[in-house]
């Protein structure tokens, strides 16, 4: 019964985009829409094929700069919040730092950024940290400190060390939350590159997407932005098998 | 039972705990014997808990000192084991793996310690259960995982703190029995707390009645019912005799 109404939500997911799909290519084929304001997905398909070679080759500079961000980000992450969580005084300095650079907007700060590190991979993968390890922070952080205190203090009657109860416990507990901060943080690791790409560079598909935007191609500029939708999907997706892989144990949540 | 004649495993000797500046338990003097059960009986919020975070080492008393096996261990933790109300399992470890914890934080390797684990399962009436995570069990169930790493911990002496507290009436009824035969079979000394009377006759040996503000020890009573004690003995003029005379002291 679940895995029929499993497939009845999808079937609606793609009938849904699959209307809003017809609608749009019919607006822009009658012409009811310019082709130089709106391409049709038709069109972006077409130059998704056309320009695939080039585009294969923008990709794989943004994901890998988008993956080393994140992969930095969760060394960060972890870093905080385990400093955090141990020393009271770091964490009341450093939570309310954290929360400001999130509110420093990324775009003015961008270029300043490309000055600091030039125009090769490190300011992107900057940028990408930069917006990534918020979430994961936060939810690691939050984890670490909602951990049932009846519990820390049964293991510590056992005699745990502090490393003891840090590795069998708040480790453990906290990767749900981990989980969810990095789901979030994986959907902005591409956008993240992408807007680094866009203060300088060679090459990645922000600066693919600023040469296109600039020819005026817009078929060129959607072609990007479904590849993007793509990427970021799948590092979603191969997280949420990740996570089902580390935790077995959640899946018992449902059953009672 | 002849248990005065055995050792005195656990001595709680005068001790007093303030909390800011109201005093919560005075004076209070509790001893344990080898394979005893030994209840702690007091109304909610007399500085039960209190009193056994002082006896695991977890706090300090303002006055007063613990022996364990007539070695001061006062503020010492690691020498008991200790069973709380919540069963406190580990949702990422099965029941073999829950109950492994106490002697792997020992020293002892994982597979060591499962092992070990895997040949008490029998005791605890969990052999079909050893691979089941705790959402997969029940209130009842998850409290024998938790006697189980408690008992993992130490058997000498063991506090159990109202451990069927958060239980419906027929699964406590059922546990408590199940917590006669078990600690039967082990072997295990035992200082228990709860508030409930019928309770702590079934099951103890002794009782200690808390009341008061400060709490202090208001009366000392051996519960001389004849073991095994079975369900029937509720009914008995005995069991009743000694009801109606703790309720007179709280």
């Amino acid at each position: 019964m679940k895995k029929y109404q499993n497939i009845k939500d999808k079937m609606l997911l793609i009938g849904f985009n699959l209307i809003i799909l017809a609608i749009w290519e019919i607006a822009v084929d009658s012409g009811w829409i310019e082709r130089f304001i709106l391409p049709s997905p038709s069109d972006v398909i077409i130059s998704l094929w056309v320009n695939s070679s080039e585009i294969f080759k923008h990709t794989k500079v943004t994901l890998f700069e988008g993956l080393v961000g994140l992969v930095f980000a969760i060394a960060f992450s972890f870093l905080m919040a385990i400093l955090m969580d141990q020393v009271k005084w770091i964490k009341k300095i450093m939570y309310p730092m954290l929360v400001i650079s999130q509110t420093v907007p990324i775009i003015i700060i961008a270029p300043l950024v490309a000055m600091w590190f030039g125009f090769g991979i490190a300011p992107k993968v900057f940028v990408v940290v930069l917006v990534c390890f918020f979430p994961i922070t936060i939810s690691l952080i939050d984890g670490l400190q909602s951990v049932d205190f009846e519990l820390i203090n049964l293991l510590k009657s056992m005699g745990a060390t502090k490393m003891e109860i840090f590795l069998k416990v708040k480790f453990p507990f906290t990767l749900p939350g981990f989980f969810s901060g990095l789901k979030i943080a994986a959907t902005y690791s591409i956008m993240g590159a992408v807007i680094g790409e866009w203060l300088g560079g060679k090459s990645g598909l922000g600066v693919y997407m600023l040469r296109a935007r600039h020819s005026f191609s817009l078929d060129k500029v959607f072609a990007s932005i479904v590849v993007i939708i793509l990427l970021s999907i799948s590092i979603f997706y191969l997280i949420s098998i990740l996570q089902k892989i580390i935790m077995p144990w959640a899946k018992f949540k449902e059953e009672k | 039972m002849n248990s005065y004649l055995k050792d005195n495993v656990l001595e709680v000797k005068g001790v007093s705990k303030k909390y800011i500046d109201e005093k919560i338990i005075e004076n209070i003097d509790i001893v344990l014997k080898k394979e005893e059960f030994v209840t702690i009986l007091g109304p909610s919020g007399s500085g039960k808990s209190t009193l056994f975070n002082i006896i695991s080492g977890l706090i300090n008393p303002e006055e007063g000192q613990i022996f364990i096996n007539g070695e001061n261990v006062t503020g010492q933790t690691g020498f008991v084991s200790y069973m709380h109300q919540k069963d406190l399992l580990l949702p990422w470890r099965d029941v073999v793996g829950n109950g492994a914890i106490p002697l792997e934080i020992k020293g002892f390797s994982k597979k060591e310690s499962r092992d070990r684990v895997e040949k008490m399962l029998h005791i605890f009436e969990l052999q079909e259960h050893g691979h089941k995570f705790p959402m997969q069990l029940s209130g009842g169930m998850r409290q024998r995982v938790s006697l189980l790493r408690t008992y993992m911990f130490s058997s000498e002496i063991m506090l159990l703190d109202e451990p069927f507290g958060g239980l419906d009436a027929i699964t406590k009824f059922k546990m408590q029995q199940y917590l006669r035969d078990v600690i039967r079979k082990i072997k295990g000394s035992v200082l228990f707390i709860t508030h409930d009377i019928e309770e702590a006759i079934f099951l103890s040996d002794r009782i200690y009645v808390i009341n008061g503000n400060p709490a202090k020890v208001v009366e000392e009573i051996s519960v001389d019912l004849n073991r095994p004690r079975n369900e029937e003995i509720i009914a008995s003029d005995e069991f009743r005799r000694l009801k109606s005379r703790i309720l007179k002291l709280l």
